[in-house]
């Protein structure tokens, strides 16, 4: 009994002192503007009538529903491409796959300010050969072209074991019982992996939606969004405002978790339909 | 022959999802390398200048032994805390193993910039020092690395005779477990290690936001360095990247040497 405790005990403070509480706190802060004391709604009122703000959820709204989308499609391709090589190539490449998503943040936006910034290689070979650079970095499109070099490693990361895990017996049987290919994509491989693509959707969604860092590093200046908002209200230089910071992550995390919500009841849904 | 092409065809598919990704770090990379490159193809001449002027500057030896700091202590904490829970769970207690599954997942669900609004709220008057807290803070995001590495380690083995067994044989738990289990696990406890300390490594929302850039880390200066001198923190990008792929290569080496059973699994959550 003393030894559970001994190891249950640091664990539930963690858990307590890093995440509840801090939640908590959060939620509680957000109902207190800096400028009247008190219970009120002074900052929701503030996100709610202010143009500005409403770009910033509607720019990170965009950019997270372009870019999981692309990424997506690319991850969906090369999930199943990777189900195709040997055991032993897999490995590496899910390795080389989990490292280029940890490129994201800094290093990844400098990279890209390098190859397509203004005094970047891109606008250094365009200019060169007298062509027309149109492609601007530092925009909204510059922004979900970034996410989606760790979004795409992140979402054949993730898609790769349900890819791996379609039974190729499952092709044989069901040729063997004369059904055609479009029968079997549609009747067996599209009930099983379904439900695993909404999932995955989602989380590239909500990972794109919460990234701060690559926003922060490659467009805190042209592009608002609601991290690189909620960053300035927590150390802006001006004024910094945390219960306003509070506010905006308490509606992000909300919006997050509705979103989650709704997908599981969609992928719980469509598992009942087909039983 | 169908089955060759669509072997083919999925080779040509990961190759060019390769470059694609790989492509702006190689950009990066000889950048770190020229001279000047503003209107011409190719870069005008090549240099270690950079790298000289890098590795000599007191500023980046003293960010990369605040990360490394920071690296070390989150590792280590979040093995104290959390290799003695999963091994718990797993040999003794497997109806708690559920509860511990969905806390795992929970940072997941959570980005780093709705944990450090509540973390800055909570903790901006409370006398704790903030290094602290930002430990604790990694320590947490790192959780479902070391869950999904360690969890699986445990299905090898009878671990709960192993260690009863040593028990039995006059040792305390403590002992016992560094004895008996240790040795076995020590390749899943490596992996998971050093997965942790990638992730403190590289930590940049929490560290940036919880500390307001006073805590200059390797990420926060390639941030400062990033505003100002181009070649500069090209090198660093280059440096960041390669230990990046050293972290990669050991990794790939220890699953091979070791025939690494877990290593389905664990990949899922990163």
């Amino acid at each position: 009994m003393k030894n559970k405790l001994k190891i249950y005990l640091p664990f539930s403070l963690l858990i307590l002192l890093i995440l509840v509480m801090p939640l908590i706190v959060m939620v509680l802060a957000s109902f207190q503007s800096i400028n009247h004391p008190g219970f009120n709604l002074d900052n929701y009122r503030q996100i709610i009538s202010n143009g500005y703000y409403h770009n910033a959820f509607i720019n990170s709204f965009k950019i997270a529903i372009y870019s999981s989308v692309i990424s997506m499609v690319v991850a969906i391709i090369g999930a199943w491409a990777l189900t195709q090589l040997a055991d032993s190539t897999k490995n590496i490449l899910i390795t080389i796959f989990n490292m280029s998503s940890s490129f994201a943040g800094v290093p990844l936006s400098f990279s890209l300010i390098i190859l397509f910034g203004n005094a970047g290689m891109f606008k250094a070979i365009t200019t060169a050969l007298h062509l027309n650079d149109t492609f601007n970095v530092y925009s909204l499109s510059g922004l979900v072209t970034a996410y989606t070099f760790f979004e795409i490693p992140l979402g054949i990361m993730f898609l790769f074991p349900v890819f791996n895990g379609i039974d190729n017996e499952w092709h044989q049987a069901s040729n063997v019982l004369g059904a055609s290919k479009n029968f079997y994509i549609r009747n067996v491989v599209l009930p099983f992996i379904l439900p695993n693509l909404v999932q995955v959707l989602i989380l590239l969604f909500a990972n794109a939606m919460g990234a701060y860092e690559t926003a922060y590093a490659l467009t805190s200046n042209t592009v608002v969004s609601v991290p690189t908002l909620i960053g300035y209200c927590i150390n802006g230089e001006i004024n910094p405002n945390i219960p306003l910071a509070c506010a905006f992550a308490t509606i992000f995390a909300l919006i997050m978790w509705v979103m989650v919500t709704v997908g599981n009841l969609v992928i719980k849904r469509h598992k009942g339909g087909i039983r | 022959m169908r089955i060759n092409k669509s072997k083919i065809f999925a080779r040509l598919v990961i190759i060019l999802i390769l470059l694609y990704l790989v492509a702006p770090v190689l950009a990066t990379v000889v950048y770190s390398f020229s001279t000047t490159w503003v209107k011409t193809i190719l870069p005008e001449g090549l240099t270690f200048q950079w790298y000289q002027q890098i590795l000599t500057n007191q500023d980046f030896m003293l960010s990369v032994l605040r990360s490394l700091f920071l690296a070390i202590m989150t590792t280590l904490v979040s093995m104290i805390i959390f290799l003695p829970v999963i091994f718990y769970v797993n040999v003794y207690n497997s109806k708690m193993k559920k509860h511990l599954k969905i806390i795992t997942v929970l940072p997941y669900t959570i980005p780093g910039i709705i944990l450090v609004t509540g973390l800055m709220e909570l903790y901006q008057n409370i006398p704790i020092p903030k290094v602290i807290v930002l430990i604790l803070a990694i320590t947490f995001i790192s959780l479902p690395l070391s869950y999904q590495t360690l969890d699986n380690t445990f299905v090898a083995h009878d671990y709960k005779a192993m260690f009863e067994q040593a028990m039995l044989l006059g040792d305390g738990p403590i002992k016992s477990f560094i004895k008996v289990i240790l040795p076995n696990i020590k390749s899943s406890i490596f992996i998971s290690m050093l997965l942790t300390f990638a992730t403190a490594f590289g930590e940049y929302v929490i560290t940036n936001l919880l500390l307001g850039g006073n805590f200059e880390t390797l990420k926060i200066y390639m941030y400062i360095l990033m505003q100002g001198n181009g070649q500069a923190s090209s090198v660093l990008t280059t440096i960041y990247f390669v230990l990046l792929v050293v972290i990669s290569a050991v990794l790939i080496f220890i699953m091979r040497h070791y025939n690494h059973h877990t290593n389905k699994d664990w990949k899922k959550g990163l």
